[in-house]
């Protein structure tokens, strides 16, 4: 049984065709067409069992028209309604400003990235999950009695999509995606803790992924909170991967936004050439990424996509671009040349492209330090492995204040137990901006923009504040 | 082929209704034939619009329309889902969903409680809440003038370097048929626009965003004054530039309607949720009956006030809507429930489904919920007796750990509080608590109590909704 129907590609590259002569039958000066068609099954666990099971598809069309520098989008899912959908997509285009310059971009060779599709993925089916939720279950309650999954679930998806366009772009492909993530609590003597992690990627996962281990030790070594002074401190913080990822990817890809850049309304604006993180970190943002879950030959709208250094070694060198935001940025004067750089992003068909990032890394030239290691630099301090409200960070400043409730207290380079809950706050950029020690292991994360985070924990030795509930 | 989604040749239904009712009919007797307990078939065909403004000119304006059904199939206790934008290959799934629901129930133990529904009324109607102005009649050139006019006041002065604004509507329309008879549909409307303003002085960049909007048409946007929407939004952008960073530690607050919104959104609303109950994911687990907050805390989710972003007439399992009082003088009083927590935990089931579309199965969802009034005059009596607090005002968001009942929320911006009065503007300001704890420190509430601006709440699916209630004071809140 297939996840997706062996003619997916086809039907869907075929409806971009019939699109495209209806566009150049109405005269539209340059038309694009994306399609997408995604196929999936997925289990939901709850209270330590299987609660659900469930499967099926969606798909659609966008269309993206520009005419004089002037563009319009509309999206729809039945071929039937082309027509009119293009008439609103023009109509819009009439309504917008004409950008000099602004035209789609033009044929251009792209080589492939390699694990994008993983065939067994395809053949997956909703046994081969309930078996995976049923491994995944045992394997909680093997690690720990007391472990319930409380919620979460497993999937699997195939997505077809294909992109044609009137300057003879025309590529389609196949992606896979297999993703597992659990809430594991802890309910026993009066005491509740949980932790929810996850994994999931473009290849087929281990039957049990570590994020289950990891779900279960971190409800486990929360347990018992310890006493500590409840006044608010600067301190050092130890931020595992997975804690540091949500408010890294809220402030970070906005701000290497070449139009946010431009507009002056990034923390990074008018430091091009300077140095804005730590000297011994590099920011990379890899649309070639293999593997890589926003990674692909093309970007959103056809560029080709390339591997992309934004930080050197602390120094602001570079910046995302997508065609219309580049030109859009030159035309207004903000900036005297841009181009794409193949960073469009799209939210599906139901969007049209905009600038973000792929694959991001972030790595030091001074390599990775092991826990002990970075716990011996921090002497006295805490470990955060996860956060609450990370999508209340500022991305215009950097600034934040959040919530934990899985937070170690470290005295002399050791960890002593658990604090119940504290807030944690600072401005992220400047913390990363001195003092800045990584871990040895990168594990990579979701993230709230586009694509994945391939971070190791940051050990941050300035700019934060603890303050302990 | 999943896409080919609408039966007639135009966007809408030419008879009023998406799905054929006799081949629907038909798909959920067959699935009762193959040993299903219960089936269903619900639709919903959301015609929406949205529009982007960025220093007033239009960066991007989409026209939608999306369609799409779930098929929910009961069967040995356990429940099987396929959901899809292909309305005609959905009677040609009830075979394999069937097997998907048997699939699960065969795994569980037989201690394992097996999934069954509360009754409720069998009701075949239709309900359309019609507004007084159907949004999609207004033009794209309407709208971004009145764009322009939020965009015009806030831009007003030189330390503002963008101003994007943004407007947001749809209608909404459900079908929901049942094996048991169900036969419903629904409409209505949202409407909605947005601000966000960035202000750069030297090297201090902030950015504050501000909405309005509700359920109903184009009327909610012709009653609101932009202008005065755009001079505040530009007001506190100009006022954050000057804030000072907040002080942290355990420290009397004080929040503005939107925030209390956000704090009980956060703080109780999920935790009442039966779904999390149910899953042992709740801290109120247990509690119903007890004193869990001051007696001057009587809390209800509503999705009836019309107006409110979380405002449906019907929820997406078939019941009417109506008020759910979650605590009343300090009790907890109600879970919000679908039919299935409710036969679960042996309740009234109280029309607390919500679907984010048509392809999503629904869960149990608050919809505008909001703190009653209090005794307090206004917030100058609730303020008098503060030496060192703080006044957090205007909502980030918030999230919060149901099990462990732990909670943080996000202010746009704040004043500290020194000896009763407002002093100096603050930036950056959360507060953080447990439920069980913060709900017995709140201790002042003023009289007047109504929804604030509108939101939106995750669970693994996103939905609208309306939270408020009066400027609230809480004793001791942990501030960072």
């Amino acid at each position: 049984m297939n996840v997706l129907p062996d003619d997916a590609v086809d039907r869907i590259a075929e409806g971009c065709r019939t699109i495209g002569q209806l566009c150049s039958a109405q005269g539209v000066q340059q038309w694009e067409v994306v399609a997408t068609q995604s196929y999936g099954h997925s289990i939901d666990i709850e209270a330590g069992k299987i609660s659900l099971a469930a499967g099926g598809g969606e798909g659609g069309y966008g269309i993206r028209v520009v005419e004089d520098g002037r563009f319009g989008y509309a999206y729809l899912v039945d071929l039937g309604s082309a027509q009119s959908a293009i008439e609103q997509a023009r109509a819009i285009a009439k309504a917008s400003p004409s950008i000099e310059n602004f035209v789609l971009p033009s044929q251009q060779a792209a080589k492939e990235v390699a694990g994008l599709c993983d065939k067994s993925i395809l053949s997956i089916g909703p046994e081969d999950l309930l078996e995976q939720a049923d491994a995944i279950l045992h394997e909680v309650s093997s690690l720990d009695k007391r472990a319930t999954v409380v919620g979460g679930g497993l999937g699997v998806g195939a997505s077809a999509s294909a992109l044609l366009s009137s300057e003879g772009i025309e590529s389609s492909g196949i992606t896979t995606s297999h993703g597992v993530g659990v809430q594991v609590s802890i309910d026993a003597d009066g005491e509740m803790t949980s932790s929810y992690e996850g994994d999931s990627g473009r290849k087929k996962l281990a039957q049990v992924p570590e994020c289950v281990s990891m779900a279960v030790d971190w409800a486990q070594k929360t347990r018992g909170p310890i006493e500590v002074s409840s006044n608010a401190h600067d301190a050092p913080v130890l931020m595992t991967s997975e804690g540091f990822s949500p408010l890294f990817s809220m402030v970070v890809p906005t701000a290497v936004r070449g139009d946010r850049l431009a507009r002056n309304e990034s923390f990074w604006s008018g430091k091009q050439g300077e140095v804005v993180l730590a000297d011994d970190l590099t920011l990379i943002d890899d649309g070639r990424l293999e593997g890589g879950k926003a990674a692909g030959a093309r970007d959103g709208e056809g560029v080709p996509t390339r591997r992309q250094t934004l930080v050197e070694a602390g120094r602001l060198v570079g910046s995302l671009w997508s065609t219309r935001d580049a030109a859009q940025q030159v035309a207004e004067g903000r900036i005297e040349h841009a181009e794409s750089n193949g960073c469009a992003v799209r939210g599906g068909h139901q969007s049209p492209p905009h600038t973000g990032c792929s694959d991001l890394l972030m790595s030091s030239s001074k390599g990775g330090s092991s826990q002990e290691a970075l716990l011996e630099r921090m002497d006295d301090g805490y470990i955060v492995h996860s956060v609450m409200g990370a999508h209340t960070a500022n991305p215009t400043s950097g600034d934040f204040s959040v919530t934990t409730s899985t937070i170690l207290r470290v005295e002399a380079g050791q960890i002593l137990g658990p604090v119940k809950q504290a807030g944690l706050s600072g401005n992220l950029a400047k913390a990363l901006a001195h003092d800045v020690h990584l871990g040895d292991s990168v594990r990579v994360q979701g993230s709230y923009s586009s694509g994945s985070m391939h971070l190791p924990d940051v050990l941050l030795m300035q700019g934060l504040r603890v303050n302990p509930a | 082929m999943v896409m080919s989604a609408t039966p007639n040749d135009g966007h809408r239904p030419t008879t009023g209704r998406y799905l054929n009712q006799s081949k629907i009919q038909g798909a959920l007797d067959h699935a009762q034939e193959l040993g299903a307990t219960y089936a269903e078939v619900r639709l919903m065909a959301i015609t929406d619009s949205s529009v982007t403004m960025r220093d007033a000119k239009l960066e991007r304006a989409i026209p939608g329309q999306e369609v799409g059904v779930t098929l929910r199939i009961l069967a040995d206790g356990a429940w099987g889902v396929h959901s899809t934008t292909d309305l005609v290959s959905l009677p040609g799934q009830i075979e394999s969903t069937v097997r998907l629901a048997r699939a699960v129930a065969a795994r569980r133990s037989p201690a394992d409680r097996s999934v069954s529904l509360a009754e409720v009324p069998i009701i075949q109607d239709e309900i359309h809440w019609t507004p007084k102005k159907d949004v999609r009649n207004t033009d794209l050139q309407t709208k971004m003038e009145y764009l322009n006019a939020i965009q015009a006041s806030a831009a007003d002065d030189e330390r503002i370097i963008s101003v994007t604004c943004g407007w947001s509507d749809e209608h909404l329309h459900t079908e929901l048929m049942t094996s048991e008879g169900m036969d419903r549909t629904w409409s209505f409307q949202r409407s909605l626009v947005n601000a966000t303003v960035t202000g750069r002085d030297g090297g201090e960049v902030v950015s504050y965003r501000t909405r309005h909007g509700g359920e109903g048409g184009l009327e909610l946007i012709e009653q609101c004054d932009l202008g005065k929407l755009g001079d505040d939004a530009r007001i506190a952008t100009l006022r954050l530039l000057k804030a000072e960073r907040s002080p942290s530690g355990k420290i009397p607050l004080i929040a503005d309607r939107d925030l209390t919104g956000v704090y009980i959104h956060e703080a109780l609303g999920h935790p009442c949720e039966a779904d999390l109950v149910a899953a042992g994911d709740s801290c109120l687990d247990g509690k119903l009956g007890h004193t869990i907050g001051n007696e001057i805390v009587t809390v209800v989710d509503d999705p009836t006030i019309r107006g409110g972003y979380g405002a449906h007439p019907v929820d997406d399992e078939g019941l009417d809507t109506r008020e759910k009082c979650l605590i009343k003088n300090g009790v907890l009083t109600e879970y919000l429930n679908h039919r299935e927590t409710a036969e679960h935990f042996g309740i009234t089931p109280n029309a607390g489904a919500r679907a984010q579309d048509g392809l999503h199965h629904p869960l149990v969802r608050m919809s505008n919920t909001l703190i009653q009034g209090g005794t307090h005059n206004d917030m100058d009596e609730l303020m008098e007796d503060i030496q060192y607090g703080v006044y957090a005002c205007g909502s980030r968001g918030g999230q919060v750990d149901t099990g462990r009942g732990s909670f943080q929320f996000a202010a746009q911006e704040a004043w500290l509080i020194e000896n009763g009065e407002l002093t100096r503007p603050l930036k950056d300001v959360s507060v953080s608590g447990l439920t069980l704890q913060i709900l017995k420190d709140v201790d002042g509430l003023t009289r007047d109590a109504r929804l604030a601006a509108p939101g939106f709440c995750g669970k693994g699916q996103t939905v609208p909704v309306g939270d408020g209630g009066p400027i609230m004071r809480i004793s001791q809140a942990l501030v960072g």
